[in-house]
């Protein structure tokens, strides 16, 4: 009886299990296919709707057929929601059937449970097994490797070695520039490990990888000279007077007008005199004076300083540093390299420049070569120095006039190239070998901006000339010209999509980077010295009398802040993490959050 | 006033077709006049962070529980119906995240990237089994893991698998764990969590594909049981580990094993070691040739593991999203006839130096080269131990599980019918 | 069982197992400490900054969640309840009424309710929303950008990777605390109007 029961009761588990996994098969394909059907179509889009739209738009007073198109989409609407529903609960019905399937397959195997019975026959041959499984093992690993040799190859693309030189004075891998120092020759693979080595064991070789450049701030203008410092949390209030979120404050023994240049907690800068010379290297946490080089028995600087413009000073020019030497270069040609201990490496003059204002090319480095735009009257070229020992590894003289630019260094994405502006044009060099990449005449006068670059395009701007945005190349391309605003003496600064620019009468423009047309013009009743800065999104305009104007780098002007230094400044301001370094007109200031 | 307004706003519309300015106030808030309250802008919070704590505790009791039904109650039912529990709290109540597999990479991206911060339940997820396992086996595969307790609901028809099949698919949960640290101390991917073939039906929604995955899985896994866990899991590599060295294991016998056979088809995982005590045909003094010159192979395999994990350094940094954006940036040219890709277009708005995206490129591509490297390193070494492995014997007289493999499911204890003081009545 | 005890060699392979095993032990502990030194016991979610996002619209595709958890927000506090609203209505659109063919939003998941005159109130049907962000794009590009996307925190499910961020080509998605889980843009700048 209880038997009878039982087969009954087993029968009903069968049965249930079997319809709900049928059932639970038919809703798999059913989902399959609805699926299939809601992916092909898009409701809203549909060829007869964009047909129906068309004709309304070609005759708006239709009210019929705007009719149409509402009752249209509501349909397609309800089309679309009812098939999602659909899919919705085939799944739930797929999924409780599937749960139903189980609980009865499970209840069987638990009432079913045959009685445990031993096995009859052999056993399996142990042996044979694991034979046939070892040498399966070794097929795998050889199979492996063939599978991802093949794919590595196929998919190989040298991206490292592409990336490498494509990054801004990546301390890559470039035998040239790197000798004396074997670990680095060899391929861009092995190229890592080297680096590393030379970074941590040996810092008065080589030269600094572009994360090392980008984190500091090592040249007028920042990192490669273009005017954006690659910095996070830049202080936007502080007040000088207060001395509210002002570190510290340091007077700086010798006037200047050239600006602070930064490496890890180090700041440096020069001042002069008539008389005297100094490099002075300042503590960036407590503002203190680490250590100052009087600039003096140099081999063949002229006897007596050369006369030169209020607003250029002796010592105009920006140091540079490559993280192991400090560069310093005077109004008299005076070029000296300090290690950062501030003891001499070596020094030279590079003779009395012919410049009725003053020298005041600042200087930069590219890997280990010292850069300088040396552009006198009659005698114009640019140089590149080693580091290290003073040696000119090459010189390239320019027709040019005086210029009082900066040379910047930038990556166009395939090369880093070194731009310069000088009467009558624009040119970029190959930093590697000074040998001239294209050139275009687009400016004139006594040029003081440097250039700003950004994303394939150069920006270059003097008073009493025109502000040209070219496209480089070979040749290259003018984009767009303006006069409306003109800068003589701060740089212009450009990101992907504007330009900014400054002016010594105290006018800030922006313009569409691409097509030059005005987003917004704002006037200031100081004038600004300073070349704007970009960091953290915005732009950061000094002007005479120290007030900083913070704006966002947008195509409206809105204000962040205005804070005051205290004192009046016309250097640019340089750029630590959450600091900014600024020279006022008698003392150093360090802003940031103490 | 509306009238300007509508002008105002056709102007901005033609002027900045294509631009895409964020969060600027163009238009005043309006002062209102007809005492319009303005409505709060709702913000629901997350899952309270209490139930994490619930999380752990359900974890560490589970755990306890399935040891304790394992080891000193020997009952195949109680630990099932624990993994139903299991089944239905981890998986669909708790929706199969965080789960230990996938916190695998939580704690690897904690190791390598100082900036993430690792929430302590997380931890424990991973910690808690690894713990329970050198302790008691695989306690948590029995009845704790979700993933588990599913596929063994499916196993109605569980075969042997050919011993062909075990030596290639037995390489994958290496590689699996592999790939799914590299990617997670570079910061590029969670791969385990990308490819969750059970999280999709726990939440009922999974794109088409993981269904279709899943869907393979479990039909499967009516024959092969288990198929995730033995071929794929990437925590059963550290299970695996964990447990051959674990304290106490499951037995299949609580007592002298007499040999009856009655466990031998048992097991659906093909992790009981059957006895064996005939010698290896091939001849001791073979085999031993062979061994030695595994274990002098060794460097090699490793070498040339690391070497080739080396050369496909790029396809696997591929998945990583700032190579990928180098590498549109580097061919435009690629892209010119198409839209612009999206990539490009964040690119342009966040205003970041192509140099910084080109050098975080090249950082990354450096640590998969290193990381292709270890990666190899370690394939070489586990294919030269699992070779090795099967030219050790350990020859022996009962049934016993296979501490590594076994999952302390309890049902060879089932047909065991020895008993502690003696032979056990066989329930009819 | 007897023998065992008496047998050298078992002894050795136990006393190795048991080594490896304390060292394992001590190692996992180890490993915890090194990671649980900077682990906070405070949960982390997803969210987007809506500063990154450009609106690509895969928000709405990548959510393991067929419907995705991010939606449209609206930051009242934001808005500039405009008649011609720049998320609401297609460019190009003449009258300004409700009708379908003038809605930007797909899914009609912005209500439009007239507050006073010149002004409108718009409200984001949450249930509605699929997160396209065509709407926060519009009114990005011509309003205030008070319609903003994120991941609403009583829908996301919490994956462990969120797999929109994996997607996401702005790299907006991050982990945030728990506690503080939007991202909302609410902070207004107000300058004058540019002349030029």
């Amino acid at each position: 009886m209880k038997n009878n029961h039982d087969t009954g009761h087993r029968g009903l588990f069968r049965t249930v299990a079997l319809i709900s996994a049928v059932f639970a098969m038919v809703m798999c394909v059913l989902i399959v296919v609805n699926y299939i059907q809601v992916k092909r179509t898009d409701p809203l889009n549909t060829p007869v709707m964009k047909a129906l739209v068309e004709r309304l738009q070609g005759n708006p007073g239709d009210d019929q057929l705007r009719q149409q198109i509402r009752e249209l989409d509501l349909l397609a609407r309800k089309a679309f929601f009812t098939t999602q529903w659909q899919v919705r609960m085939g799944g739930y019905l797929l999924f409780f059937s599937l749960l139903i399937a189980v609980i009865c397959l499970k209840y069987l195997e638990m009432r079913e449970k045959p009685v445990p019975e031993a096995p009859q026959g052999e056993k399996t041959d142990f042996w044979n097994d694991r034979n046939i499984n070892r040498s399966w093992v070794a097929y795998t690993g050889i199979g492996i490797v063939v599978l991802a040799l093949v794919l590595g190859t196929l998919t190989h693309l040298e991206l490292g070695k592409r990336l490498e030189p494509a990054g801004l004075l990546m301390g890559g891998n470039n035998a040239t520039f790197n000798a004396g120092n074997a670990n680095n020759a060899g391929n861009a693979d092995n190229a890592d490990s080297g680096k590393r080595r030379v970074a941590v064991a040996v810092v008065t070789e080589g030269y600094p990888s572009a994360q090392e450049i980008n984190a500091n701030f090592a040249s007028f203008r920042g990192p490669g000279g273009d005017g954006i410092a690659l910095k996070q949390n830049t202080p936007t209030s502080w007040d000088g007077k207060g001395m509210k979120n002002i570190l510290w404050k340091t007077e700086v023994p010798l006037p200047g007008f050239n600006s602070p240049i930064i490496w890890n907690d180090r700041v440096f800068l020069t001042g002069a005199s008539e008389t005297t010379r100094e490099v002075y290297c300042f503590d960036l946490n407590s503002g203190k004076i680490i250590w100052k080089f009087p600039v003096d028995k140099i081999q063949g600087t002229p006897a007596k300083a050369p006369v030169v413009n209020k607003e250029t000073g002796q010592c105009a020019p920006t140091m540079t540093t490559d993280g192991r030497r400090v560069y310093a270069i005077f109004a008299n040609g005076d070029l000296i390299a300090l290690d950062m201990d501030g003891k001499k490496v070596w020094a030279k003059n590079l003779g009395l420049p012919a410049n009725h204002y003053g020298h005041s090319s600042s200087l930069v480095m590219y890997h280990d070569l010292l850069i300088i735009q040396y552009d006198q009257r009659g005698a114009g070229c640019v140089m590149a120095l080693s580091g290290k020992t003073g040696e000119v590894a090459w010189k390239t003289s320019r027709n040019v006039r005086i210029s009082w630019a900066s040379p910047i260094l930038v990556n166009t994405g395939s090369r880093m190239e070194l731009i310069l502006v000088a009467d009558p044009l624009v040119a970029s060099y190959n930093p590697a070998d000074g040998k001239e990449l294209w050139k275009m005449e687009c400016i004139s006068g006594e040029v003081g901006p440097s250039v700003a670059y950004a994303d394939g395009v150069v920006f270059s701007v003097n008073d009493y000339a025109k502000l040209a945005a070219v496209e480089i190349g070979d040749p290259p391309k003018l984009l767009w010209e303006d006069n409306e605003y003109l800068s003589d003496i701060p740089s212009p600064l450009a990101t992907g999509k504007y330009l900014f620019l400054a002016t010594s009468y105290g006018t800030v423009v922006c313009y569409d980077a691409r097509k030059g047309t005005k987003y917004w013009v704002h006037e200031y009743d100081t004038p600004i010295y300073a070349s704007p800065i970009l960091a953290n999104g915005k732009v950061y305009l000094l002007d005479k009398k120290g007030v900083m104007h913070i704006v966002k780098a947008d195509q409206t002007y809105a204000v962040v802040g205005e804070p005051q230094l205290g004192e009046g400044s016309v250097c640019t301001p340089a750029f630590a993490s959450g600091r900014i370094v600024i020279r006022g007109d008698k003392s150093l200031f360090c802003i940031g959050k103490p | 006033m509306k009238k300007i307004r509508v002008i105002f706003i056709f102007v901005v519309l033609l002027s900045l077709q294509f631009m895409n300015a964020y969060g600027v106030q163009r238009f005043p808030k309006p002062d209102f006049e007809s005492g319009y309250l303005q409505p709060e802008t709702l913000q629901p919070s997350a899952r309270a962070g209490l139930l994490a704590i619930m999380d752990v505790s359900v974890l560490a009791l589970a755990l306890a529980l399935v040891s304790w039904l394992v080891l000193k109650k020997r009952s195949r039912t109680g630990v099932f119906w624990t993994s139903v529990f299991s089944l239905a709290y981890f998986g669909f109540y708790r929706q199969g995240c965080v789960c230990s597999i996938g916190a695998i990479q939580n704690v690897t991206l904690a190791l390598f990237d100082k900036s993430y911060v690792i929430p302590l339940a997380v931890l424990a997820f991973f910690i808690l089994p690894l713990v329970f396992t050198l302790f008691f086996g695989r306690t948590f595969c029995a009845g704790v893991c979700p993933f588990g307790a599913m596929q063994d609901l499916v196993s109605f028809r569980p075969q042997k698998p050919d011993p062909r099949l075990n030596a290639v698919l037995g390489m994958m949960p290496y590689i699996y764990l592999g790939l799914a640290v590299l990617y997670a101390a570079t910061g590029s991917d969670f791969i385990i969590c990308r490819y969750d073939p059970f999280v999709g039906i726990f939440r009922f929604n999974a794109s088409f594909g993981m269904l279709i995955f899943s869907g393979t899985l479990l039909v499967s896994g009516i024959f092969i049981a288990r198929p995730y866990c033995r071929y794929l899991c990437p925590y059963g590599v550290l299970l695996n580990w964990a447990s051959r060295f674990s304290w106490r294991h499951l037995t299949i016998t609580p007592d002298k094993c007499i040999q009856c056979r009655l466990c031998e088809e048992s097991c659906p995982y093909d992790a009981i070691d059957i006895p064996v005590v005939d010698l290896n045909p091939e001849g001791r003094s073979v085999t031993a040739r062979k061994l030695i010159l595994v274990s002098l192979l060794v460097p090699f395999f490793i070498v040339l593991g690391g070497w080739t994990g080396s050369r496909l350094h790029e396809t696997l940094a591929g998945v990583n999203g700032k190579v990928r954006l180098a590498k549109i940036l580097l061919e435009p040219e690629r892209y010119r006839d198409q839209p612009e890709p999206f990539e490009v277009t964040a690119y342009k708005s966040s205003g970041k130096p192509l140099t910084v995206v080109y050098d975080e490129a090249a950082g990354v591509l450096r640590r998969f080269y290193t990381g292709g490297w270890l990666l190899g390193c370690f394939i070489g070494l586990v294919f030269g131990m699992i070779l090795a492995g099967r030219l050790l014997t350990r020859y022996s007289t009962d049934y016993t599980p296979n501490k590594g493999a076994c999952f302390s499911c309890a049902r060879c204890v089932d047909y065991c019918p020895v008993e502690k003081n003696g032979t056990k009545e066989v329930k009819p | 069982m007897e023998e065992t005890a008496g047998d050298p060699k078992l002894n050795r392979r136990e006393f190795i197992v048991r080594s490896i095993r304390v060292t394992a032990f001590l190692g996992l502990g180890g490993l915890a400490v090194l990671v649980a030194e900077k682990s906070g016991s405070g949960e982390t979610v997803w969210q987007l900054d809506p500063s990154k996002c450009i609106q690509c619209g895969r928000c709405a595709t990548n959510c393991v969640l067929a419907h995705s958890a991010v939606r449209c927000t609206h930051v009242y506090a934001m808005c500039g309840y405009c008649d011609l609203c720049g998320g609401y209505f297609k460019p190009g659109t003449k009258t300004l009424n409700t009708a379908a063919e003038n809605q930007l939003c797909p899914t009609n998941a912005i209500k439009r309710k007239f507050v006073e005159d010149p002004f409108f109130e718009y409200t984001i049907d949450e249930p509605l929303c699929i997160g396209c962000g065509k709407c926060v794009k519009g009114c990005g590009a011509f309003g205030n950008g008070s319609l903003q996307l994120q991941v609403r925190q009583n829908i996301c499910v919490h994956c462990n990777q969120c797999s929109i961020a994996r997607s996401c080509p702005a790299e907006a998605f991050s982990r945030v605390p728990a506690k503080k889980p939007y991202l909302l843009k609410q902070i207004t700048l107000e300058g004058p109007k540019s002349g030029g």
